[in-house]
């Protein structure tokens, strides 16, 4: 017997891993009872790209390296390289796609095609169009939108050049890329190349595989995840911060309750315009509800959070366990990180599972297909389900007692508010603090949950002992709503968990000292944040040299990967938690944890405790701070005219 | 000023000194803090890309980038 306590440090979980148990519905918890890890697929040492194998060349058959080789003299660092390429390809593939539909989305709101978006940010549409060298004087706001969308489409599809967003790097990151060849041309051709490369017999030097690799990736984040991030901003606001509340108790007992899940924000947003209309509020007196109470789960969760305060029912290994309450009416999912699990457990309970994209079925689910064309309606007609299946509720509901505030909404931009006010916005006090040492540097941490580690305690442990240590931690995805959870997204937290000069600035600020910045897409936003720091000055001249790290303790999703490389390439030292993918070939992993640092001054690190992975990164931040000079205190000097001259 | 709350901490000297303790509202906000809606004209909001976003939209701010020969 297993104990149901034990696979996660969230109350909420766990009561209701106990209740699946009682009543015999199996989820992820226990399907990987079942189901243990694949020893070679662990390490990535089998090559299954030609019908000549599967080549397994595991480490356990003690071979020497070089005896390592598939049947067509595949080495295994070409075999684990190849491996990692295209699941770093497929992260990068998912997050771009998004940014397709979000920017063909975008188009036909400003062609006045699409039914309940506008653009609702006139700043970021002007900042984004400057971007893309789009004319914005005496131009009207559809004029210029429809300019930068049909060049944003030109990124995906562009055979040569330089993805816009590159340029807004700091100029010596630029110079490193422009050294290894390594500025993405269009986001698909990247990404197909890889596929073309890592086909039989084609790209078999583990090097050159893992330069393509970088370039992909960087197509990501300064390509696809940057177009989703900014263009969801225009059309639906940059969020700004916004009061929420998490966890699985935020469900309602006498409401419909309707779970947005996936990660595309398109449908949510049209889901919490229409929750309010009259006609589906007229709907729920009907039914004897209280009214519709619409919850998020996973990335879509974020975006409807931060831009709207509506409450976050949980992260990934929860989305099932929100079903087993019995209180789910319906659950709309869209692409990425939804279990087909969900439409067995939706068997057991009364719950309509609804998949919305063209690109993502569910055997067993209902399929009704968002288009923007007619999102309004769409939407409506997805909570006249809910509101009709409210009476089908046939079991006992149990929903657990626990929900916590939270406070999300720090994009990039607010963030440079907060700091230093509305037109004098600036990172000058954050890096003012990270020189005279109150905060010794910034972290992100990001990622999602993995069934194999005790649900959200990688994220947690890692991220208080990073506060205790004066490290600002910057944070998206399932790792941000861990932090919900656990009450690190308040202000309250920082006297509660952070070291003493971390938690004068975040008091002086009035901020959490966990900053939720968002979903996966927006982990693009750090980078801008890391960017601006390099910009304002005193901490180096690009985000190689800043004193910051980040880390994805409990990653499992190939987009974790990508994110991971992208952060790599920008200059960002890198720890993994749970399993780390190259391990089967010594050279690949030495080359990614540490020639990478020599050439991109970032790398990746794997380590499963999350409280050592933070002491590394705590050490790699002191590294750069002794880099810097800004390791020892020393005695401020104001400088004269004679003695400026001199400097120059 | 009387209802303020000072506390007793220690200076970078290490010498202890009064400081301004915690001055916030207490409860919770109704509303989000839309710091955006400040900027209401075009002139307003091209003015806060040239100050605010200066990083990527003054031609005078270089910050720590100032350099001989662009990149």
């Amino acid at each position: 017997m297993t104990d149901e306590t034990l696979k996660s440090i969230d109350k909420a979980t766990t009561e209701l891993l106990e209740k699946a148990k009682k009543d015999e519905i199996g989820t992820v918890f226990s399907r990987a009872e079942q189901i243990k890890p694949c020893p070679v697929g662990l390490e990535e040492s089998c090559c299954k790209i030609c019908a000549m194998g599967p080549c397994r060349l595991p480490r356990t058959k003690k071979a020497l390296q070089k005896e390592r080789v598939g049947v067509c003299g595949a080495t295994i660092d070409t075999i684990v390289a190849r491996n990692f390429a295209r699941r770093v390809a497929a992260g990068v593939a998912s997050h771009s796609d998004h940014a397709r539909e979000v920017a063909e989305t975008f188009i036909k709101t400003a062609r006045g095609e699409s039914q309940g978006f506008s653009i609702k940010d006139e700043i970021k549409l002007m900042e984004v169009a400057l971007d893309f060298g789009v004319e914005i004087e005496n131009k009207e706001v559809k004029e210029i939108a429809l300019d930068l969308g049909g060049r944003v489409l030109e990124e995906f599809g562009r055979q040569n050049g330089e993805l816009r967003y590159v340029r807004k790097a700091p100029l010596k990151r630029q110079e490193i890329w422009k050294k290894f060849g390594v500025i993405p041309r269009g986001i698909d051709r990247e990404v197909v190349e890889i596929m073309h490369r890592t086909h039989m017999g084609v790209d078999q030097d583990y090097h050159h595989i893992l330069l393509q690799t970088t370039r992909c990736a960087l197509a990501d984040g300064w390509g696809g995840s940057m177009i989703s991030t900014d263009l969801q901003d225009i059309m639906f606001g940059t969020p700004v911060p916004v009061l929420g509340s998490i966890n699985l108790g935020v469900l309602k007992d006498d409401e419909v309750n309707v779970i947005v899940h996936g990660h595309e924000p398109l449908l949510p947003e049209l889901l919490v315009v229409a929750s309010k209309d009259p006609e589906i509020k007229a709907l729920t007196e009907k039914v004897n509800a209280k009214g519709v109470n619409l919850a998020g789960m996973c990335c879509s969760a974020n975006e409807v959070l931060m831009r709207h305060g509506i409450p976050c029912a949980g992260n990934f290994l929860q989305q099932e366990l929100a079903l087993v309450t019995g209180a789910v009416e319906l659950m709309t999912v869209d692409v990425q990180c939804e279990m087909q699990g969900l439409q067995s457990v939706a068997e057991c309970f009364h719950t309509r599972l609804i998949t919305t994209s063209d690109r993502a079925k569910i055997e067993g689910a209902t399929h009704i297909e968002f288009h923007p064309e007619h999102g309004f309606d769409t939407a409506k007609k997805i909570l006249k389900l809910a509101i009709e299946n409210y009476p089908n509720r046939r079991h006992e509901v149990y929903i657990p007692e626990y929900s916590q505030d939270i406070v999300a909404g720090f994009s990039h931009e607010t963030i440079n508010y907060l700091l230093g006010g509305l037109f004098r916005a600036s990172y000058r006090p954050l890096n003012d603090n990270i020189i005279n040492g109150r905060i010794r540097g910034v972290a992100g941490v990001v990622g999602c949950n993995n069934v194999r580690t005790i649900h959200d305690s990688g994220h947690i442990t890692m991220i208080k002992e990073l506060v205790k240590n004066d490290v600002l931690v910057l944070t998206t995805g399932c790792a941000a709503m861990a932090c919900g959870k656990a009450g690190l997204l308040v202000p309250e937290a920082a006297s509660k968990y952070a070291g003493s000069g971390l938690a004068e600035v975040c008091e002086t600020v009035g901020i959490p000292p966990v900053l939720h910045m968002g979903s996966c897409v927006d982990n693009s936003r750090i980078l801008i944040a890391a960017t601006a720091m390099v910009k304002e000055g005193g901490l180096g001249d690009d985000i190689g040299d800043l004193p910051v790290a980040g880390a994805a303790p409990e990653w499992m999703s190939e987009k974790a990967l990508a994110i991971g490389q992208y952060f790599v390439a920008s200059g960002v030292y890198t720890v993994f938690g749970t399993t780390w993918p190259t391990m089967g070939s010594d050279r690949v992993t030495e080359h990614l944890f540490e020639e990478y640092e020599d050439m991109f001054k970032g790398m990746w690190a794997f380590e499963p405790d999350p409280v050592e992975g933070a002491k590394l990164m705590v050490s790699h931040i002191e590294k750069k701070r002794k880099a810097l000079g800004i390791d020892k205190s020393r005695e401020r000097v104001l400088f004269d005219m004679a003695m400026r001259r001199a400097i120059e | 000023m009387g209802d303020y709350v000072y506390e007793e901490k220690k200076n970078y000297e290490g010498k202890n000194v009064k400081a301004l303790g915690s001055t916030f509202e207490e409860g919770k906000p109704d509303a989000t803090g839309n710091w955006l809606a400040k900027l209401t004209t075009h002139e307003e909001r091209l003015g806060y890309l040239r100050t605010a976003l200066r990083y990527w939209y003054s031609n005078e701010w270089y910050g720590s980038e100032k350099r001989k020969q662009e990149a």
